[in-house]
This record gives structure tokens, C-alpha cells and sequence, in this order.
């Protein structure tokens, strides 16, 4: 998966338009990053990348690359 | 209240066993001699319950996702042994907003916490599978009256079972079979740190709410003895309250 396709499904996790975002956008400046839009990306995590995302990990997130080197790792 | 007379030698079916609440009301009705089928949907989580309550009491592991096959996991023991009691303590978590509640995590939601309920209340309640005054409880859930952002499929899947409960409480009510729910606030369980985990506030919000604190285990099972035994004959269909004043 490419670095614009996660970025695509992140996008459709916040419900933003698609290619709204960059690895450098700042997430704190996302009104669509809130309680349900985080779940959404817990789920995205667990069905898409096979990986449990914590509420402690999510909280280190500062920008959308951030959350993007999570699903990479 | 001693429940020791109700409950001793007595017959009781627990699936979702190796969950922290049905390990507990395991616990205490080992404690008092009554005698167990304990249910886990895993075959490593049965054999945890084989290790703790394998002398005295029998295992069975069947998939509550597969309820079509629950009838023939469960036939033998249930022809075998007439039933005083029965108590469901599977229920899987869902977390996730509307418009990822995909028809296929609903329907697996459901299929878990509701189908296979039901699917157990049909075997269990056959003629001649149980004991004059079946009392069968259900751990259900405040979600289920009260809601809550993301947890539309549980709480709708625990209200499914209270339904249920309340429409066989009348349709059973000749066969002298009694049908009740818990509606447990949050406790102290291994499930619940793991939702709590999974959050980034680290405050729980339903404990503002639930002014009595987080319930430990055993506060679940002593309702739990009490709806199986005889001291609650004259209370059917009800969902009893044990929300440590959430929903108050």
C-alpha cells in the first residue's frame, strides 16, 4: 500500500475530502480528529494493518505521519 | 442471606465461564456445592476452566459465534443433566462509529451476544431437560437502556436479550421457568481494561455517573446466586439494576 493510499484511508476514517491531508498536517488542528473519529482510526488499525492501537499510543500521535509510521511499523 | 440451602447440589449451566464475571459466580457456587457446566468459546480458555474447576465439575467449549452448531456441542451433557439454574455470561465488546457498523460486525455482534442465547434458551428449556423452577439469568448491560456514542451494535444486542427475557418470562411461565437480566455497570474486569485502554481520556466518564464506583466481579455474582435461587421465586422478566446508581 502506498503512502497516498493510507493517507486516503485516513481520510475516509475522519470523513475529510480526499486528499485534504499530508503526512505534515497537524492533528490537535483536525476538528474531525475527536472521540468517535480516534475510534474510527482503531478500527481502521485493527482490520486494515492488523494492529491494536492504544488510547496511550494515539495520545503520542502529533501529525497525520505519525499515525502512518504507526501502521508501517 | 445465606444461599447455601437454594443452591447446594443444585445443577447450573454458566456459558462465557472464563470471563472474569462467570469465573466469579463459578467461584462462589463452587463454594456452596452446587454443580457445574462450565462453558467457554475457546478450547485454551476451557482449558484454564478445566485446570481451576476440572475435578468437580464438567467443561464444555463451543463457539457462540456458530449457534448452529451449539446443538449438537451442548446435546449430550444436556440430555444427561436436568438443569436448576442457567446463566449467560458471553457478551463480546463493539466499539465503532455508524458508518463502520458493516452488516457483517453487526450480524457477528448479534449472532454472539443474542442468537446464541437464544439458541441456548431453546435447548436448555426442552421438556425434560430441566427442574421444576429453572431460573435462568442474563448479564446484560446499561448500555443497553442507556446508550452511548459507538456502542450501537452491544448495547442493541444486550437489549435483544432483555427483550427476550421479558416475552419467555411469560411465554415459559407455565413450564415454572423463571427468565431475569442484570444490567451491570462498568466492572472491574479484564474487558474493561482493555476498553480503557483503548481510550484517550484516561478518566472513565461513566463513573462520574456511576456514583458507587467501578463493581468488582463478586458484586455481579452475589445478584447473580440470589436471581438462581429460590429467595427470588416471585421475580420474573425483570432487569435488575446493578449499575452502582448509573442509571439512577
Amino acid at each position: 500500500m502506498t503512502k497516498q493510499e493510507k493517507l486516503n484511508l485516513i481520510e475516509e476514517s475522519l470523513e475529510l475530502d480526499e486528499n485534504t491531508l499530508t503526512e505534515e498536517t497537524v492533528l490537535d488542528d483536525l476538528v474531525e480528529y475527536d472521540s468517535m473519529g480516534k475510534l474510527s482510526l482503531i478500527v481502521l488499525s485493527d482490520e486494515d494493518f492488523d494492529k491494536k492501537l492504544t488510547g496511550e499510543q494515539m495520545d503520542e500521535f502529533k501529525t497525520v505521519g505519525d499515525i502512518i509510521k504507526f501502521f508501517e511499523a | 442471606m445465606s444461599m447455601e440451602p437454594q443452591l447446594k447440589n443444585k445443577n447450573i449451566l454458566i456459558t462465557g465461564a472464563s470471563s472474569d464475571i462467570g469465573k466469579s459466580i463459578a467461584s462462589e457456587l463452587d463454594a456452596i456445592g452446587a454443580r457445574l457446566i462450565l462453558h467457554a468459546s475457546g478450547t485454551k480458555s476451557a482449558a484454564v476452566l478445566t485446570e481451576r474447576f476440572g475435578q468437580q465439575h464438567q467443561v464444555i467449549a463451543a463457539d457462540f459465534a456458530k449457534p448452529a452448531e451449539l446443538s449438537d456441542s451442548f446435546k449430550e451433557i444436556l440430555t444427561s443433566t436436568k438443569l436448576d439454574g442457567y446463566i449467560n455470561c458471553v457478551g463480546v465488546r463493539s466499539r465503532r462509529p455508524l458508518k463502520l457498523l458493516k452488516p457483517e460486525h453487526t450480524s457477528e455482534i448479534m449472532t454472539i451476544n443474542f442468537v446464541s442465547y437464544l439458541e441456548m434458551l431453546r435447548m436448555v428449556t426442552k421438556r425434560g431437560r430441566f427442574n421444576e423452577g429453572l431460573s435462568i439469568v442474563a448479564i446484560s448491560s446499561i448500555a443497553a437502556q442507556s446508550g452511548g456514542p459507538g456502542v450501537t451494535a452491544y448495547a442493541a444486542s444486550k437489549a435483544a436479550v432483555d427483550a427476550a427475557n421479558r416475552c419467555l418470562s411469560k411465554e415459559l411461565h407455565g413450564k415454572k421457568i423463571r427468565l431475569n437480566s442484570i444490567i451491570c455497570g462498568q466492572v472491574d474486569t479484564s474487558a474493561y481494561k482493555e476498553l480503557m485502554a483503548s481510550k484517550t481520556e484516561k478518566e472513565d466518564k461513566v463513573l462520574e455517573r456511576q456514583f458507587m464506583g467501578l463493581a468488582q466481579p463478586k458484586d455481579i455474582a452475589d445478584i447473580a446466586l440470589f436471581l438462581l435461587s429460590e429467595k427470588s421465586k416471585f421475580i420474573t422478566g425483570s432487569c435488575m439494576y446493578a449499575d452502582g446508581g448509573y442509571l439512577t
